[in-house]
């Protein structure tokens, strides 16, 4: 198994780096920017009032605007589960099914590697490979709280990344239970990138209809605490979500025992053609 | 299942949806042999060697490999076996060390690297590569080393001389030939028949998922039809020659020569042949590619 795990994480080096990086830069533009906010805050806050509810609805409360946890919150927190959700999506489904389609998980599987470590290999490395890209983010605020007025503290930046964490490996997942399931990644990270989008937009908007809070119960993003999480991390919720993750990853897990691996290609549903059942017609 | 037998199966089926790819496939090859597996595209030869390898599913029938049951223990199964897939492919961002490192690796890190190096020197392949530069022909010694390199027990071969050049098909033929030598067992398939007529002791004959023929060689070589030439000093008239059980005349000319086929044993046209005054006789010994043709066209014939 570690064999696999340590293979696969040098595979992830680079997307490791690429979005490990170009977060950690981009939060230490936004808290490089915190003290030309913090400084007009009187101004911020007349702006902030004209702002729709609509913009709240998704971006949290704006009102905190000024304060380093609001702005924080809102510039990266608020939006930060569907971009980086993209790569959660995208390396579940392809975890084992891009070997699979590219035709190199037969050589692999002919070597005494049980389908359980397999996965439990690739699994590990995913894990390691997303709390790493959190881990340089986080030196991205840290690097940046030094030369800025902002001080949230070490530790506590850490309570909204948790969750963050959750919410990709919960995505990750879903993703790579699906591509056990459906014939082609491609379908596989397309319905899991759909359910993002969908859970990001109605946890949001369910914040502006009451209509909408029963289905926002059962999107995963209602459970993402962003602002929240500097004031309390919600440990329920946090368990909820990597309690989701091991479901999602243990039903893909049992998946993979009992499937066929492909030689190479897309997989079918095998469902007759239409130019079959009209000639048949 | 006997200490004597590799491989075993017994009525394997196998469907991918509605396609049956294999219908109760009977097959049993013998320690230190090697069998070669012959069939057209799509008879199931790939089918076969991936459901030895657990990475398929029978839906029915009995597997032994090696006096294991691949589904109950494959990591074992795959220990002692070398894999060469038909359609081979490797990571192409790593180098051919790289990737055969990591192969050892999963392997344990129990192969004799000297011998590696000794494989990759008679194939002629560079291990300083990147596997996206190489060529068809190179990436396939790098599938021949990795099945190799562990000195397995046997060596499970999908078309392994598969896009080399005639000296290299040589080469790997005499590494399957030494590997046997050292007590191993080779199962492969291929569509080059000169190649398995030069190695296999046993061929077996694949259709639709079930095995029709298994025999020697030179068994199937002996039992099939041969063509004669026979030309003679004068002309003659070569009607009596039709008469003779087992021969057909295909073709004759003024008299002076003849063309035929003969079925079975030669004895009765050799007898035949002493009444006329021969001046020349050739017989045509077929290929094992003509058989397997012959098989096919059956086959096609029948649908």
């Amino acid at each position: 198994m570690m064999t696999v795990f340590r293979y696969t994480l040098r595979r992830f080096r680079g997307q490791i780096l690429g979005w490990g990086i170009a977060l950690a830069l981009l939060v230490v533009l936004i808290v490089s920017m915190y003290d030309m906010i913090a400084a007009e805050q009187e101004q911020f806050a007349e702006l902030m009032e004209i702002y729709p509810a609509e913009i709240s609805a998704f971006m949290g409360d704006i009102s905190t605007f000024g304060t380093p946890e609001g702005w924080v919150s809102i510039e990266f927190f608020s939006y930060m589960p569907l971009i980086l959700g993209i790569f959660g999506v995208l390396m579940g489904s392809g975890l084992l099914v891009s070997n699979e389609e590219n035709g190199t998980l037969d050589l692999i599987m002919a070597h005494p590697v049980s389908r359980t470590a397999l996965f439990m290999g690739r699994l590990l490395a995913f894990v390691t490979a997303t709390v790493a890209i959190l881990v340089i983010t986080w030196l991205g605020f840290i690097v940046s709280m030094t030369w800025s007025s902002m001080d949230i503290g070490w530790g506590r930046i850490w309570l909204p990344l948790l969750s963050l964490l959750a919410e990709l490996l919960l995505f990750g997942t879903i993703s790579l239970f699906l591509s056990m399931l459906l014939p082609s990644r491609r379908l596989a990270a397309t319905t899991t990138g759909l359910l993002l989008v969908a859970s990001f937009f109605i946890t949001g908007l369910a914040k502006l209809n009451e209509d909408l809070e029963a289905v926002a119960k059962l999107s995963p993003l209602n459970y993402y605490q962003a602002q929240d999480a500097f004031h309390a991390l919600n440990g329920v919720w946090l368990a909820g979500l990597l309690g989701s993750a091991v479901v999602f990853a243990a039903l893909a897990w049992w998946r993979f025992q009992r499937r066929d691996i492909r030689v190479g290609g897309e997989g079918s549903w095998r469902l007759p053609s239409l130019a079959r059942l009209i000639r048949r017609a | 299942m006997s200490d004597q037998v590799a491989l075993m199966t017994r009525g394997l089926i196998k469907s991918y949806g509605r396609v049956q790819a294999l219908r109760g496939l009977d097959l049993e090859v013998k320690r230190g042999e090697i069998f070669g597996f012959l069939g057209p595209n799509g008879a199931g030869k790939t089918t076969t060697i991936r459901c030895m390898l657990d990475m398929i599913r029978p839906q029915g029938g009995t597997i032994r490999v090696l006096d294991l049951d691949p589904q109950a223990d494959p990591v074992a199964v795959r220990a002692r076996t070398g894999y060469l897939p038909g359609e081979l492919q490797v990571d192409p961002n790593m180098t051919v060390e790289g990737a055969l490192r990591y192969f050892n690796a999963l392997r344990g890190n129990k192969v004799d690297w000297g011998f590696v190096r000794q494989v990759a020197a008679r194939l002629d392949l560079d291990l300083e590569p990147v596997i996206k530069n190489l060529s068809h022909g190179n990436k396939q010694k790098v599938g021949v080393v990795q099945a190799l390199m562990h000195r397995p027990q046997l060596l499970l071969l999908d078309e392994p001389t598969l896009g080399l050049d005639p000296l290299m098909q040589r080469e790997v033929l005499r590494l399957i030939t030494e590997a046997k030598a050292n007590g191993a067992t080779a199962f492969f398939s291929s569509h080059i028949m000169s190649e398995v007529e030069a190695v296999a002791e046993r061929v077996a004959i694949i259709r639709q998922g079930v095995v029709v023929e298994v025999a020697e060689p030179s068994t199937l070589i002996n039992r099939a039809l041969r063509r004669a030439h026979v030309r003679f000093k004068q002309p003659v008239d070569t009607s009596p020659l039709a008469n003779v059980p087992g021969v057909t005349v295909l073709s004759q000319d003024d008299g002076t020569s003849v063309l035929l086929q003969v079925e079975g044993e030669m004895d009765g046209l050799i007898k035949a042949l002493a009444a006329f005054p021969v001046s020349g006789f050739e017989t045509e010994r077929p290929s094992l590619e003509e058989i397997f043709l012959a098989y096919y066209e059956d086959d096609q014939k029948e649908e």
